[in-house]
């Protein structure tokens, strides 16, 4: 019957009213049916109208149409639940627990990944925006720009360092070279004042500036009077034009600036080399992707063709168009997956844990569950009381998994790149905390199933006549072996995974650095690049530094250099080499570029392989001279010395004279040494290291080895630096250990938490080990009890027990060793010198595992073998 | 105990019909309406308390009938149910599914 709703909505409306006057209409129920009895017997006398029925059924009937019966089932389910929570206080605690760790770590995840994969970018219609691969002069910005009909492109640099001076004291920012139209190609707008105007990036027009809005807050209070007025960076005035809204973070939340970028062919450095730059574009209307795809590749051969030095014939050869949100994600989507799988092995070993304990204590209740059938609770009713139960336990699992959620999103989030657009963003939101109940529910379900149904299969007369002790059906008991064996794989692929990154992590803290960053400081001192322009005043700076530098009590030595091995900065330089001229097949060679003062490879202690150091007597005025690398002297004279041979800068006339050779340093991370596309390190004196314009590297690091590292000496040499000119921002004094162990904070974090994953991994499953062999001992104390009376020794009856829980540990192991194997692949790029498959890790963790899950069992069997056979025996 | 069978055999839904019906004639209490159906009947529809309350409240809850408490024949107070505007209508509706029925069942029955 498909009543109209106005009259279903009518009798849900008399349904409300009549529950809540339950109380007047049992009482003129119970006056009707009185009225009814009295009737019969006065009519006729008892004998007439037979009575039919009861009134206490009628009663019932009527009770329950007055009332919401299956909410009602529902909190009395739950009422029911709570009590049996409160009268195991640690079974419950454990199962929230263990349930916490799975759905809270699910929560992180889940957020981090709405916000980074799913959430589309902050800006109008997204799914429009592309990214062209590779990274290009400036030069291909008009030449594309000019020649695409499927996009409107856009160039949006990385970010560099810009000196803020002029408004408290000096500031070093990062700032974004874009071209004008890069806000109307990426659909974002400025909070307040304008975007870049078409035309600003011509020369003479370029001089102004956008803030993100943090910077605007930070440096100039969120004063709005700042639009239009002219600011300092890098000793050059720009008019602030624009202030982009909170949150804005394109290319990266790192970048507080956009400056246009300048398009200038008279400057031929900067027109077609230095800082090459991203592409971006946005999909013209009616434009497909692939014809984008195909438009791209096409002009990248073309544009191939017009440089005006040789190019590689391969150049950008693999360059195509990626969506934007795509490319935004790009490396840490490896890196996501794997904490997803990992953190949903924990939720699944969460979850067998909670069945197990279910399971356990499903066959322990089965005489209470009898009971309540005898007393008429259906099938179906005892098995959604065990499931409100279960799923109770998740809820609450939930509740507290959402606070560990919080905890461990901070956690997650240091792992990844800090400066991802949109990874502040990332919050466990409304969104996440309705997915993770849902999954609470899914969890409840999934791990109260199966005990729900076991117990549900009650024998009555069986169950009541023995207690209920010896009945627990084989089935049920296989299956709980099986869940606490898939935990104890589980565990063990976490644990490899964690043993793996450990082992890497020893391999890394043990490689040779090529330099001894013990007992040095370091702090970067960064002057405009107008101030060093002319090549002696910096070299002034640099020298007076220096000289207070080593006078200051504690300090042994000073240098300078423009990079500390680590740092994260990447400076190279194109290199003429002697002997290797330049063709299209092979066009210069990057060098990683250290301009150094002479004392660098002494406080650093780089060892010298042939010829001599650097010396003060390489001055401006001197031959120029060089060091190179081992590395490069093998990659350019495998055969001979290089001592003698001559290198240049691309951009340079003058050759520079090898004089020696050093011992390769790990600049670029700890694994890697050097970047893959450089063969290797030039060192030239800082004084002879300006460029052809005349241009001197300008930030530079001071670096001072000390007698012992104590706050008085850095205070000294903080005041010393910061002493200089008011103009010149300062950074902070930093011990070049941390700087090393900085550069693999982010591996480390990541080991430790697989380590930690690991761990909540084993404590699981040996808690689920215990539980299992617990309930087995009692199941069977019978029988025990029935082999001691007979003769067993106790002996005897460990081994029994042991064995038992051996079986279902090896079981385990070698399910974990297969899936081990598979998986551990996917970890292959966080590696350092240790393969997925070490046979190593594998085994100690193969070892661990049985240890614990043979101390787990241990407990119980001991218990095992106290067993007083008069006692069991006479139990039932 | 036999006849007590047949009125709980009645088809599903037809006590509310004969419900309706019976309190077309006015208002009645339960009472009333059970003794009514079995004096119509021949005494072969023998309503019990059990039954005839819950579909009473059924009744009620669904709109089609309405109480009042008043004084029975014999002055005391009893719950008089009458048929609404909407319960004449379902009256309506039942009689002719139930028709319907008892139609297919006769041809059913009456094959040759």
């Amino acid at each position: 019957m498909s009543a109209p709703i106005s009259s279903w909505l009518a009798r849900a409306g008399r349904r409300v009213r009549f529950r809540w006057q339950r109380d007047r209409l049992d009482r003129e129920l119970r006056e009707e049916l009185a009225f009814h009895l009295a009737q019969i017997q006065a009519e006729d006398n008892g004998a007439g109208l037979a009575r039919f029925g009861s009134s206490t059924l009628a009663h019932e009937q009527c009770r329950d149409l007055w009332s919401f019966m299956s909410l009602e089932r529902f909190w009395q389910d739950l009422r029911y639940a709570m009590r049996m929570y409160a009268r195991t206080p640690v079974f419950t605690g454990v199962s929230i627990l263990s349930l916490a760790l799975g759905i809270g770590g699910n929560a992180a995840m889940l957020s981090l990944i709405n916000t980074l994969l799913v959430r589309p970018l902050p800006y109008s219609q997204p799914e429009r925006l592309l990214r062209i691969t590779g990274i290009f002069p400036r030069a291909a910005l008009p030449f594309f720009q000019t020649r695409s009909h499927s996009m409107e492109i856009a160039a949006v640099s990385v970010g560099s360092s810009f000196n803020l001076t002029g408004e408290g004291s000096a500031l070093r920012v990062t700032g974004s070279f874009v071209s004008p139209n890069f806000l109307s190609v990426l659909g974002a707008y400025a909070e307040i004042g304008r975007s870049f105007r078409p035309g600003e990036e011509l020369p003479g027009s370029d001089s102004v500036v956008i803030l993100s809005h943090g910077l605007w807050r930070e440096r100039f209070a969120a004063d709005p009077g700042i639009l239009g007025r002219v600011i300092q960076l890098d000793g050059a005035g720009r008019q602030v034009v624009g202030i982009m809204p909170d949150g804005f973070a394109y290319p990266s939340s790192q970048v507080q600036l956009w400056v246009p970028m300048r398009l200038d062919p008279a400057r031929f450095a900067e027109y077609w080399g230095t800082e090459f730059v991203p592409l971006l574009g946005r999909l013209q209307p009616g434009a497909s992707l692939a014809e984008a795809q195909a438009e791209s590749r096409s002009l990248v051969t073309q544009f191939r063709g017009t440089f005006p030095y040789p190019m590689a014939r391969d150049w950008n050869a693999d360059s195509t168009v990626i969506p934007l949100q795509r490319d935004i994600v790009g490396e840490v989507r490896g890196k996501l997956i794997i904490l997803l799988s990992s953190v949903a092995l924990v939720l699944l070993i969460a979850c067998a844990n909670v069945a197990s304990l279910l399971l356990s204590r499903a066959t322990t209740r089965r005489r209470e569950l009898a009971l309540r059938a005898a007393l008429g609770a259906g099938k179906a009713r005892i098995v959604r009381q065990l499931l409100t139960e279960s799923v109770g336990l998740a809820l609450a699992g939930a509740g507290l998994g959402v606070l560990v959620g919080s905890g461990a999103l901070s956690i997650f989030k240091s792992l990844l790149p800090a400066s991802m657009p949109g990874m502040a963003q990332a919050a466990i939101d409304w969104q996440v905390v309705l997915a993770v109940s849902v999954l609470a529910v899914a969890t409840g379900l999934a791990s109260g199933l199966a005990p729900a149904l076991s117990a549900s299969q009650v024998d009555l007369a069986e169950t009541i006549r023995t207690g209920g002790q010896r009945a627990s059906s084989g089935f049920w008991s296989r299956v709980r072996g099986l869940i606490v064996a898939g935990e104890v794989a589980l565990t063990l692929v976490l644990l490899v995974s964690a043993g793996l990154l450990l082992r890497s992590l020893a391999k890394l803290s043990s490689v040779d650095l090529g330099f001894d960053p013990a007992r040095v400081l370091a702090v970067q001192i960064s002057p405009n690049p107008v101030f060093c322009a002319g090549k002696t005043g910096c070299l002034a700076l640099y020298d007076r530094l220096l000289e207070r530098a080593a006078a200051i009590p504690g300090v042994r030595d000073a240098a300078a250099a423009n990079s500390v091995p680590l740092d994260g900065q990447v400076p190279t330089v194109p290199v003429d080499v002697e002997d290797h001229p330049r063709t299209v097949d092979h066009p210069s060679p990057m060098l990683w570029f250290g301009a150094v003062s002479p004392e660098y490879f002494r406080v650093l202690n780089v060892s010298l392989l042939g010829g001599r150091y650097l010396t003060r007597a390489d001055s401006l005025q001197s031959a120029p001279v060089a060091l190179i690398s081992a590395s490069a002297a093998r990659h350019f004279w495998p055969n001979q010395s290089a001592i003698g041979k001559h290198i240049r800068p691309s951009s340079r006339q003058a050759w520079s004279t090898i004089v020696g050779v050093v011992a390769d340093v790990r600049h670029y991370t700890l694994s890697q040494g050097l970047p893959g596309f450089v063969p290797g390190a030039i060192y030239m004196p800082y004084a002879q290291s300006a460029g052809e314009n005349g241009q001197m590297p300008t930030a530079m690091t001071l670096l001072a080895s000390v007698h012992s590292d104590d706050a008085r000496t850095r205070n000294a040499l903080q005041r010393l630096a910061e002493a200089q000119d008011p103009n010149l921002p300062v950074g902070r004094v930093r011990p070049a250990e941390e700087i090393v162990s900085g550069s693999i904070a982010d591996f480390r974090s990541t080991m430790r938490v697989f380590l930690g994953f690991a761990l909540a991994g084993i404590v699981l499953a040996s808690v689920g080990i215990y539980g299992l062999m617990s309930y087995w001992v009692s199941q069977r104390a019978y029988e025990i009890g029935l082999r001691v009376a007979i003769g067993a020794t106790r002996t005897r009856i460990l081994a029994l027990i042991l064995g038992q829980g051996m079986k279902i540990t090896a079981y385990g192991v070698i399910g974990g060793i297969l899936v081990a194997v598979v998986l551990t692949r996917f970890l292959a790029a966080f590696l350092y010198q240790v393969e997925a498959t070490d046979l190593l890790t594998f085994a100690v963790v193969v070892a661990l595992v049985t240890a614990v899950a043979a101390i787990a069992t241990a407990f119980p069997a001991w218990r095992a073998t106290r067993i007083d056979p008069v006692k069991s025996l006479r139990a039932d | 105990m036999g006849e007590s069978k047949r009125a709980s055999e009645l088809l599903p839904g037809t006590l509310d019909m004969l419900i309706l019906r019976a309190l077309i004639g006015g208002p009645m209490h339960g009472y009333g309406i059970a003794s009514r159906l079995r004096q119509v009947s021949d005494d072969v529809l023998q309503v019990g308390e059990s039954s005839l309350y819950p579909a009473l409240q059924r009744l009620l809850l669904n709109g089609w009938v309405k109480a009042e408490w008043g004084a029975s024949e014999n002055n005391r107070r009893a719950r008089f149910y009458s048929l609404t505007a909407t319960g004449k209508k379902q009256l309506v509706l039942e009689r002719e599914e139930f028709a319907r029925m008892v139609e297919a069942i006769q041809k059913v029955l009456s094959m040759a």
